[in-house]
Order: C-alpha cells, then structure tokens, then sequence
C-alpha cells in the first residue's frame, strides 16, 4: 500500500521539524536539493547507483585480465618511449617450442586433477557421516571444528607439513619407532608433500559442497531404496551418489582451480622434479621487465587451460545428472 | 550393517580432524623445543623463542604493515561490495548476468594469474610496488566475497518495512541508511572479518606486489627458504592463534547476530 505523493510530501515535511539528526539532514536544503536533483526520475536514480559499480567492475576487475592479455599479444613491454609497439602471438608460440615451459604446465594440470580426486575421496566420507550420522544439534559443533584450522594461512599450514613430513618429522619417528623403517623416507620434495599439502590447504573448499548437497538429501529417499531391496552399496551407488553430483561438481571446480594457483606451496614442498607452471610464470616476472609478455600469454594459457578443463568437467557432470533422471 | 557404518565412519571422521590438527599442533610443539635443530624428538622447552620473537622488530614490523593492510584493504572491500550487492540484489536490469559474473571474477581466478594480472595492471595505473599495491590488490580481490554475502543477507530483508519507513516520509538515502543498512550490520561484519583474514594471510598477491617491505605471510616465506628454525614456529604461532581466534569469535559472533 503506498499513500500518494501529496501524503507523502506532508509527511516529509513533518519529518523535517524533527529535531533529530535524520530530521535535520532532511530539512537541510542543499540535501534537498540534491535529492530531488538525484531522484527526479527511476532511470536518473538507478544510473546513479549504477555508475561506482559499474565502473569498478569493469576497471578493477575486468581491467587486470585485459591488460595482461593486452601484453601478451605485444613483442616488449614495458615499451621505452618513442619506439613503435608491435603485436605478435609469439610468445604464445614460444610455449609449444620448449619442453621446460609446457612440461610443467601439464604436470600442473595433472596434479591439480589427481589432487582434486583425492580431496574429494578424503572428504565425502567426512562430508557424509557429518550429514547423515550426526544429530542436527551437534552437527554445527563439529563442522565448526574442522573449520578453526582453515582460518591459518597458506604459508603456516604449508610450514606445519614441512615439520610433518620432513627426515627428522613426526612421521618418520612414529614409523622409526614401531620399527617399520630403520633410515627415515624422505617424503619431502616430492609429489607426495606436494599433494600432502595442496589436499591439506583446499580440503575445506571440496567438504562444504558435499556437505551442503548431503544435508539437502531427505533420509526418506534411502529408506525407500532400502525397503525395496537396495544393499548399502547399491543405495550408496544409485540413490546418493547421482543426489549429490551437483555438490561433487562444484566443490571440485573450485578446488581445481584453487590447486593451480598455487605458488608458495609447490615451492617450498616439491622439488626440482615437480616443478608447476606457476613457479614458470612466476619466473618471468622476478627478472627485468622484458621478460613480462611472455608471463602474461603464459598466465593466459594456464587460465584458459584450467577454464576448459573445469567446462568440460562440469558439461560431463550435468550430462550424467541428465542420464540418470532419465 | 548401519551401526557398523556409522562406527566406520565416525573413524574416518576422527582421522580427517587428526589430519587438520595434528600438523598445527606439532608446529606449534616445535616452536618450544630447546634447540635451533628442526626435528623429533624434543627433549627439553623453552620460550625463549617467543621472547625472541616479541622483541625483534623486523617481525613485530612485518605484523604492523599485515594488520594495517589487512584493516585498509577490508574498508575498500566492504564499501565497494555493499555497493555493488545493493545495485544487484533483487533488481532486474539489462546487463546484470554480466556485471555479477565480472563481480564474481577475482575470486574464481587461481591465485598466481591473479596476482601477475595485478602486477602488471599496477604498472599500467602507475601504483608502486609496496604497499599501496598491496591493499588495492587485496581490495579487489576480496570484494566478490562482500557481494555474495551482503547479497544473500538483503535477500531476506522484508521489503515491506522500506516501504512503511518511505510512506512514513522518508527518502531513498535515509530509508537505505535507517532501514536497510542495519539490517546488513551481521553480514557486512562477518564480511569484514572474512577479509580481514583472506587478507592478513594472503601471500602470492603480497609477494608479487610488495615493495622492500614483506608482509609477516611473506617474511615466513622468506625465512623458510633460508632455513627451518624454531624462531619461525613462534612467529608462525603468533599468527595462527591470532587467525584461528578471530575466525573462531567471528563464526560465533555473525550466528549469533543472524539469531536475532
């Protein structure tokens, strides 16, 4: 119900009497002024809501990735002043020419993907028991626990697998100890502490979608199955499974690309073997500028790559959503 | 067949939380051992390190420049996210689809392109390396998690008392800062503090951004790389309880809030 504006008018002018601050900033000429400037029509007050955020988005966010595909495509930046600027794919090309620029990008890709399975087989069972074994009441409790670690940062907790794994770390005196190895294994620096820590750092990121896509599953649905004849196993596979496809997608999505962003992580627990395409890129920048528009197309690359793969993931996962509604 | 999965689960639950805990805590052990020798057993403690720690300046130095990035980028954050959740939140225009999607952008780009993006971007704005690249690059990019968050909160908000506060009298501005803006106040706080923490232990976009002047994330980083040593526990300590505790208090604290 809305009064018409004549109503209105006499109410504002009420308001204005007020000696309130609020009564005070609406009987403030200048303020009224502006108001009725700002607000003489929907579409002037929507442009002028619209125009900061706008702006923003497409300088603040958009801008950087522009840019940066912008200096790829040129033969030197920054450019010394007075010399033309020329536009040239080589440096994409300069990729497919070296075995020490796309070996690690497909390592990259490899790892992020076996990473992201991990982390997913890691957490459903934590996301599923959480979901349907515990009581609603203590549920929250115990989400809330596993979420205190995830507040540390990225460099802590990559320390923290670093005392964990290395010769003299915990690991290797609890197996020193039982007696099952005599010198210790060296774990670090290699695929191993790599995944150690990557699953470590995005596990979070794969258990909330779960989490949410499990909570939403009525336990009626496996009652039913189970009513009807389903084993555990077949009502795991048939029933819950294919509910919670869309929660699986997405929490890897996200950890797929978290995982190839990474920088510090593979630094300091892989080793020269296991070198990622971020520290190639990373490469690029630490030594003079000339260098940066080859980083760029090669920073290019690997988004692209990491969008495709994680398109063609989510284009396969809502087919087989289709498949099995069907 | 169930009690056996429900106790087989459980299990896996409990080895899970083991595999979260158990590392932090053996860090943070280790920041107590008596000795500059990284490694188990530890034999005798002291707190010697951490006395170390809260007199050396490069480190309460490097703690300062984190905190007043953190509280500096978060601001931006925060102004520009309601902002842009405001504009998008329950109005249909033409262009919305694309402007959430820009919107969402920085949080979906792996975080060494982001950062080269960025790094090369502050050139072209002309923003030096050091610490105001710093905070721009935080600002941006922790805006997207202000949106979705003030975005879900206005969607709850019962449109009938913005229409009662303006046949009541009062315009647009007031009506969005008496009527709209408290009811944001949780969600803008748990925002806040969910930047505040993304950006304190940020590294790769203070890494490449930074001046001669590192952030803590990236002091660690840098001692790592010339060696483990006690003194790095401590430090790492120091941030890891200041982080788990806010994070803990800010989970609590935005529940609470989302009660009433």
């Amino acid at each position: 119900m809305t009064f018409p504006a004549s109503a209105r008018e006499e109410r504002g002018a009420t308001a204005a009497r007020d000696r309130t601050f609020w009564g005070k900033l609406s009987g403030w000429a200048p303020y009224g002024a502006a108001l009725r400037v700002a607000t003489a029509s929907p579409r002037r007050q929507f442009l002028i809501l619209a125009i900061c955020p706008v702006i923003w988005v497409l300088t603040q966010h958009l801008g950087p990735m522009v840019q940066m595909l912008r200096v790829s495509l040129t033969d030197a930046y920054p450019v010394a002043p007075g010399t033309p600027q020329h536009f040239t794919i080589e440096h994409y090309l300069a990729f497919f020419h070296d075995p020490l620029f796309w070996q690690p990008f497909f390592r990259t890709l490899s790892f992020a993907g076996v990473f992201t399975f991990c982390t997913l087989v890691l957490t459903y069972p934590v996301a599923y028991f959480l979901a349907r074994h515990v009581r609603p009441k203590n549920r929250m409790l115990l989400l809330l626990l596993l979420l205190i670690p995830f507040w540390v940062g990225e460099i802590v907790r990559t320390y923290a697998i670093m005392i964990l794994l290395g010769n003299t770390g915990a690991v290797n005196l609890v197996l020193k100890w039982i007696g099952l190895i005599d010198r210790p294994i060296p774990f670090m620096y290699t695929s191993f502490s790599m995944g150690v820590g990557i699953v470590y750092l995005t596990a979070l990121y794969m258990l909330l979608p779960l989490y949410s896509a499990l909570e939403k599953l009525p336990a009626s649905l496996n009652e039913a199955a189970a009513d009807l004849g389903a084993g555990a196993w077949t009502r795991f596979r048939r029933v819950t499974l294919p509910l919670t496809l869309e929660g699986i997608s997405s929490g890897c999505t996200l950890v797929f690309l978290i995982s190839t962003g990474f920088y510090a992580t593979p630094v300091l627990l892989g080793g020269p073997s296991t070198t990622v395409f971020a520290e190639t890129i990373a490469g690029f920048f630490h030594v003079a500028g000339d260098q940066w528009p080859t980083g760029a197309a090669f920073a290019i690359i690997m988004f692209l790559a990491a969008l495709l793969v994680t398109a063609a993931f989510q284009k396969l996962m809502s087919s087989l959503r289709k498949g099995d509604s069907k | 067949m169930t009690r056996h999965n429900r106790i087989l689960l459980s299990c896996v639950y409990w080895a899970f939380v083991a595999y979260v805990f158990v590392p932090l805590i053996l860090m943070v052990l280790m920041g107590f051992k008596d000795s500059k020798f990284i490694g188990f057993p530890i034999r005798s403690y002291t707190t010697d390190w951490y006395t170390g720690v809260l007199q050396d300046t490069e480190t309460l130095t490097a703690f300062g420049y984190s905190v007043a990035i953190a509280v500096l980028s978060t601001v931006i954050s925060v102004l520009v996210g309601t902002w842009i959740a405001v504009l998008l939140e329950g109005r249909k225009f033409w262009g919305r689809a694309v402007i959430l999607g820009m919107t969402i952008l920085p949080a979906l780009i792996p975080g060494i392109i982001s950062a080269i993006a960025f790094r090369i971007y502050a050139r072209l704005l002309g923003i030096e390396t050091g610490m105001g690249a710093i905070v721009w690059s935080h600002a941006v990019h922790n805006v997207p998690f202000v949106v979705l968050v003030v975005m879900a909160r206005l969607s709850t908000l019962p449109k009938s008392q913005i229409e009662a506060a303006r046949d009541l009298g009062a315009d647009p501005l007031i009506a969005f800062l008496r009527i709209t803006f408290p009811y944001l106040v949780p969600a803008i706080m748990g925002a806040s503090i969910f930047c505040l923490l993304l950006s304190f232990d940020d590294f790769v976009r203070s890494f490449f951004l930074g001046g001669y002047e590192p952030t803590l994330p990236v002091l660690i980083f840098a001692k790592l790389k010339s060696g483990m040593s006690p003194e790095i526990n401590a430090i790492a300590t120091v941030a890891l309880v200041l982080t788990a505790v806010i994070g803990v208090w800010a989970e609590r604290f935005t529940r609470r809030m989302n009660k009433d």
